[in-house]
């Protein structure tokens, strides 16, 4: 009220803050915010870090920045970009956030994950987590699903060579469907390939290695699942 | 020749000081950016539950420090702000300086982290965490560093009893870029 009777142009100084209080609680909320998780507990956690985040941020905008004693129009100007920064945000999410949806599905991101968890099994962390990570892997596991996701993108998910980014390829990955192809392959060097790469054998380098994907027993699932495309093998 | 006031700096339809003004309206393209930044974030890192392993290997206690650098920095950016109301330029450009070392600290702090992490291997190019990362610190980073170097313009004005309205504007933006690190900083360090 009495701010719009005597709108100055110049301080507003006629508010009271103290701004060592202030501090002094910002230091306290960080405290918590740092030691809070430490705990472990999820919902500590996301109350300690991100809700407390959320009160020391409108501790410095009201005190500091004094934006509750600024003019409306500032808050308004300021409202409007959050809005439409969470409408930006909300509107990609369901995109960004899953990786499949009715009609469609992100193949590079399902990769990305499953080539992530893989090499968290692998190499990662602590042993606890590790083993964790690794029975999570191992029980998830199947050769047709990991093909589907990982090389299908060039081989067709029928192992015809007709992947989405197969026909773009020089030289375009064979069809494992033509009697042809494995008139001089066997299983040896099928495996060879998806450990080493194409490359390994003399061929093109993209058809890259997979073999840190995969435990030696993934391997020889997705190296069976491979021969399967063999119509010979009926 | 003397130099007129240009004229959009003496009129204010909204009753607030121009400049001020100003500074809001840059703060409010600012949200715009870091919140579609750290928003882009947020959204992968939930969509990728692998990130947990990269994430586990920021430093936390580095981040920590960073942060109560940052608290303290605004709170001497207010308390410049304060002098410059009573009229103080001198007091205000001596709070201005501590700000001013308080973001040199976070800067040497943050090359410290950056460069354990890089010679780790943990390069911005690793993986998708990593390359999030140092685009959200270095964005902000950034910041540090103009808000930095524009206080040094202002703390040498106010130490001469200059234009000491300028103290609370860059005061402003300086608590903008505290606020974004409160933010940066469990979603970078806290949450593994
Ligand atoms: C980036 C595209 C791409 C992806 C992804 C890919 N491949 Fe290939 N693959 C190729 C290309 C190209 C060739 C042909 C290489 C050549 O002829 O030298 C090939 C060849 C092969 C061959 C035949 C090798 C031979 O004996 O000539 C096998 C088997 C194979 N890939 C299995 C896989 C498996 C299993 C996966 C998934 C783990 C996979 N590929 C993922 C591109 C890809």
């Amino acid at each position: 009220m009495s701010e719009n009777i005597h709108h100055d142009d110049h301080g507003h100084d006629d508010h009271h803050v103290n701004y060592t209080k202030i501090y002094l609680t910002l230091l306290v909320l960080f405290v918590i915010s740092v030691l809070g998780p430490e705990l472990g507990i999820r919902w500590v956690t996301l109350i300690t870090a991100f809700g407390i985040a959320i009160v020391k941020a409108r501790l410095v905008v009201n005190n500091f920045m004094h934006l509750a004693w600024e003019k409306r129009i500032v808050k308004w100007v300021l409202a409007t970009s959050l809005i439409l920064m969470f409408l930006m945000v909300a509107g990609v999410a369901p995109d960004v956030m899953n990786h499949e949806g009715n009609n469609w599905e992100n193949v590079a991101a399902k990769a990305e994950v499953e080539r992530g968890l893989a090499y968290m099994a692998g190499y990662g962390g602590e042993e606890e987590e590790e083993g964790e990570a690794e029975v999570v892997v191992a029980a998830g596991f199947n050769a047709e699903v990991s093909f589907g996701q990982i090389c299908a993108t060039c081989h067709g998910a029928g192992g015809a060579g007709d992947g989405v980014a197969g026909a773009a390829l020089d030289p375009p990955p064979a069809s494992f469907t033509d009697p042809a192809f494995w008139e001089t392959r066997d299983r040896e060097r099928i495996k060879t390939v998806i450990r080493d790469g194409a490359a390994a054998v003399g061929g093109s380098a993209l058809m890259a290695p997979w073999g840190a994907l995969y435990t030696e027993e993934q391997l020889d699932q997705v190296t069976d699942y491979v021969m399967s495309f063999n119509p010979g093998n009926e | 020749m003397a130099h007129a006031r240009p004229i959009a700096t003496t009129r204010s339809a909204t009753g607030i000081p121009t400049p001020r003004l100003a500074v809001w309206w840059i703060l409010a393209s600012e949200v715009v950016i870091f919140g579609g930044l750290l928003g882009a974030y947020l959204m992968h890192r939930l969509g990728h539950p692998e990130w947990a392993e990269a994430a586990s290997h920021t430093q936390t206690w580095i981040g920590a420090l960073n942060t109560f650098v940052l608290l303290t920095s605004s709170f001497t950016a207010v308390l410049a702000h304060q002098a410059a109301e009573k009229g103080n330029g001198k007091q205000a450009a001596k709070f201005l300086g501590f700000t001013i070392i308080g973001a040199l600290l976070f800067l040497v702090i943050k090359s410290y982290e950056w460069t354990t992490e890089i010679l780790a291997g943990y390069t911005i190019t690793a993986n998708n965490f990593w390359s999030f990362y140092y685009t959200a610190a270095g964005l902000h980073a950034l910041h540090v560093i103009a808000g930095a170097i524009i206080m040094g313009f202002v703390a040498v004005d106010a130490f001469r009893g200059r234009e000491l309205h300028r103290v609370e504007i860059i005061g402003i933006y300086w608590h903008f870029v505290d606020v974004v690190w409160i933010f940066l900083f469990p979603l970078l360090y806290i949450a593994k």
